[in-house]
């Protein structure tokens, strides 16, 4: 068959699954927007689709939209960063270490269920109310996840890999580098893309509560001055910094990782 | 009732959807099974004796064809019917007397009855003691003698068995031969079963079925005539069964050599 | 003797060390109040009765929010997992809803419904749907299907196979999804609280912070912690309980 009509065909199938996922947030939408207009509701509460989507090109163009995005996204990712590190050898130290598993394992078993939000005024206090106590909390949030995870990965690489490379002479140092750290990696993914939106949560939980720019603090400035469209659409722009950052972590995953076969969500 | 089949598959087909397309799985199968044999269906992995043995449990449904039981066709899952899967299948949170009593329940026996039912079951399979343990305190045997136990509680006219015996070892596979032929001889079912072992194929049935590579066909059928009162050694060490064996083996050989070119 | 040593050890030693470097001043105790401060400022609270009305607040908030998230989310769950429509239609929906922050929707649920329990309940509600939506269909989608046949060769009627078969096949997902929506309620009546309530342990604490009580802002933390790692272990126990069947290891799993 031609080139031509295979590209058609995968188009065409293409187009197809989009439409399959995309209609019910487009009924979604459409019950919006008629909910609306109908008058039901007054548009302080519930403005139209179009008041919000009109509110954007001002907004950005007002610097209200790119500024907080960013900072919130730097907040989130720093904190990230310090989370997955920290997670990371500490959870790889406990794996292999007994007497560092009993250390540890006390203080993640309380800290795990605990809502970290609520430890957010210590960070204020000690660090006050800019990047550095968001960054600092959120890789207090996120670091829990990424041991337990990097933990599980860890116990989990199979013996016989471990005692096959170890006969062909391995040192312990290498083991850990060559064996142990590729087999886990996948686990540590899979913690990690869990943990983004936990990242991105809480960073915008901590600007709302506590201000000091970033997405969350424009959003509650909005609320205070009942903006609703404004409102509506940082909710949006949260909801869809949340789902692309996900999908890089997926495209990430498979140029990171290609040896491991892709599992659905 | 002489003359009528109790199963009867005529021109059977059927596909399966996969990544390539569509795959054709059965070709055309013709099968008859009279009541109270004992049927075993042999092949190389892959040919699909499994697939038809889901269409005949009526869990799938053929393309074309014919599958009829006692008469009436088959278009569902149903209590004349039991089911011995390779996994086992038990319940795993129902306890083995738990397990054993589901049929009871669903085909209406009344509470009263269950539990001496039950007891009886357990006994047959020599579980005493276990009725209250749940399947992961279970070895592969006994898992393997609860799932027959519960398929043979409600009584179905005809028994269906995937692979049964695969997942154990060697020695305790020999063991449940054994028992199945015996639960067979008393309670003279129709029994229809899938193996891609040929030894435990001609051992235990009165005909053997060969089966083609994918897209499985009917190739070959051996009437086993072998006095089973000997005991397994004997049976095992004569001619007769080893003259059959030879053959039946053979020809999944073949099969199994043409798939893998 | 020694598992309680091994269990709580690393904590008493972190508490121990803390004690010193304050009462040494080798902290500053304005930024770090004392063991003993925050335990006297505790005890002080729980006594006059501050903390367990605004506990208690926070807890009924918390737990409703999660019952009738719960009880949706198993719902709807168990029909994206059995209806291929139902499947179509909500699997975008999750999808897409699950990176969204929650708390985002507060301010808006303070617009709509004002500062009090709906806007908090609401919240916690949405918040714990998703996870418990997600991990019910997970766990029905991996029933084996040679348990459902089974079971319809027994000649169970279709109306019964969910309750006698799915359910208890994928309680385990159920309940883990269950436990991680009873961390989700904390954090978002914390979260909640803290943007703007009237009563509850994330105001309290908010307060004490910006009153500069900070013993008394700890000694919040404190309790929200605890009652927060006892929810959780009564949730562990539960599943215990409810999954004694279960063989899997993913069972003694704690975290």
């Amino acid at each position: 068959m031609d080139a031509a009509a295979n590209g058609a065909t995968w188009l065409g199938q293409a187009a197809w699954r989009a439409v399959k996922f995309l209609y019910p947030i487009a009924l979604v939408i459409l019950a919006w927007a008629v909910a609306a207009h109908a008058g039901w509701v007054r548009p302080l509460f519930l403005p139209s689709p179009q008041a919000v989507a009109e509110q954007f090109w001002p907004m950005l163009n007002g610097g209200e939209i790119v500024a907080p995005l960013f900072l919130s996204l730097y907040r989130a990712f720093g904190g990230l960063v310090i989370a997955l590190v920290i997670g990371a050898a500490v959870g790889v130290a406990i794996a292999r270490t007994r007497w560092m598993r009993w250390g540890v394992d006390p203080l993640v078993s309380v800290a795990f269920p605990a809502p970290k939000i609520a430890f957010m005024p210590i960070f204020i206090l000690w660090f006050g109310i800019d990047s550095v106590s968001k960054v600092l909390l959120v890789a207090f949030t996120c670091v829990f996840p990424i041991i337990v995870a990097t933990y599980h990965g860890a116990t989990t690489v199979s013996r016989t890999i471990v005692w096959s490379a170890q006969a062909m002479g391995t040192s312990e140092r290498e083991l850990l580098r060559r064996v142990i750290l590729p087999a886990t990696l996948p686990y540590i993914f899979s913690g990690l893309r869990v943990t983004v939106p936990v990242a991105l949560i809480t960073a915008y939980t901590a600007e709302m509560v506590a201000g000091g720019g970033g997405l969350g603090s424009a959003l509650m400035y909005a609320q205070r001055f009942f903006q609703t469209p404004s409102v509506f659409l940082y909710i949006i722009l949260m909801l869809l910094s949340g789902v692309v950052l996900d999908q890089f972590m997926l495209a990430a995953r498979s140029w990171l990782i290609p040896w491991q076969p892709e599992e659905d969500s | 009732m002489q003359g009528v089949s109790h199963i009867r598959v005529e021109r059977l087909t059927k596909h399966y959807e996969s990544r390539e397309g569509r795959v054709l799985a059965l070709a055309l199968i013709d099968l008859a099974v009279d009541e109270g044999e004992f049927v075993v269906i042999v092949g190389p992995s892959g040919c699909g004796k499994s697939t038809l043995l889901y269409i005949l449990g009526g869990f799938l449904r053929p393309d074309t064809g014919v599958v009829e039981v006692a008469g009436r066709p088959v278009t569902a899952p149903g209590v004349d019917r039991g089911v011995v899967f390779q996994e086992y299948a038990l319940f795993p949170w129902l306890t083995v007397a738990e397990n054993i009593a589901y049929g009871l329940s669903t085909t209406g026996t009344p509470k009263g009855e269950r539990a001496a039912v039950v007891e009886r079951f357990v006994r047959m399979i020599g579980l005493e003691g276990f009725e209250n343990r749940y399947p992961r305190e279970l070895s592969g045997g006994m898992k393997q003698r609860v799932a027959i136990a519960r398929t043979l509680a409600y009584d179905p006219q005809i028994l269906l068995l995937d692979e049964p015996l695969g997942a154990l070892d060697a020695q305790t596979r020999e063991v449940m031969q054994d028992e199945l032929l015996r639960i067979w001889d008393a309670t003279k079912k129709t029994v229809v079963m899938v193996t891609h072992d040929v030894n435990e194929a001609v051992y235990l049935a009165q005909r053997v079925l060969v089966m083609s590579r994918r897209p499985g066909r009917m190739i070959d059928e051996f009437r086993v005539q072998v006095d089973r009162r000997q005991g397994r050694e004997a049976v095992m060490l004569s001619d007769e069964f080893n003259g059959i064996r030879n053959k039946v083996w053979l020809a999944v050989r073949r099969q199994a050599v043409a798939a893998a070119r | 003797m020694i598992t309680l040593a091994r269990r709580w050890g690393s904590l008493a030693a972190l508490l121990m060390v803390w004690e010193i470097a304050v009462v040494t001043r080798a902290v500053d105790p304005d930024f770090l109040p004392a063991v003993h401060t925050i335990a006297a400022a505790l005890w002080d609270l729980v006594s006059a009765g501050e903390i367990w009305i605004n506990l208690l607040a926070s807890t009924y908030r918390a737990l409703v929010g999660l019952a009738i998230g719960t009880a949706v989310g198993v719902a709807v769950g168990l029909l994206m997992a059995t209806s291929r429509a139902a499947n179509g239609f909500f699997g975008p929906l999750v999808a897409m809803t699950y990176s969204l922050p929650k708390a985002s929707l507060v301010p808006l649920f303070i617009l709509w419904f004002g500062i009090g329990d709906t806007t908090n309940m609401l919240t916690v509600f949405l918040a714990t749907l998703l996870p418990v939506v997600v991990s019910t269909y997970h766990g029905v989608k991996a029933v084996p299907q040679v348990l459902v046949w089974s079971a319809q060769a027994m000649g169970t009627p279709r109306a019964q196979i969910l309750r006698r078969i799915l359910i208890p096949a994928s309680l385990l997902s159920i309940l883990t999804g269950m436990r991680i929506a009873l961390g989700f309620s904390w954090v978002l009546t914390i979260s909640a609280e803290m943007i703007a309530a009237k009563t509850g342990i994330g105001k309290l604490i908010f307060l004490y912070g910006e009153n500069g009580s900070y013993a008394y802002m700890f000694a919040g933390i404190l309790a929200i912690v605890a009652v927060a790692y006892a929810a959780d272990r009564a949730m562990v126990w539960l599943m215990h309980a409810a999954l004694h069947w279960h063989d899997s290891a993913d069972l003694a799993g704690e975290h």
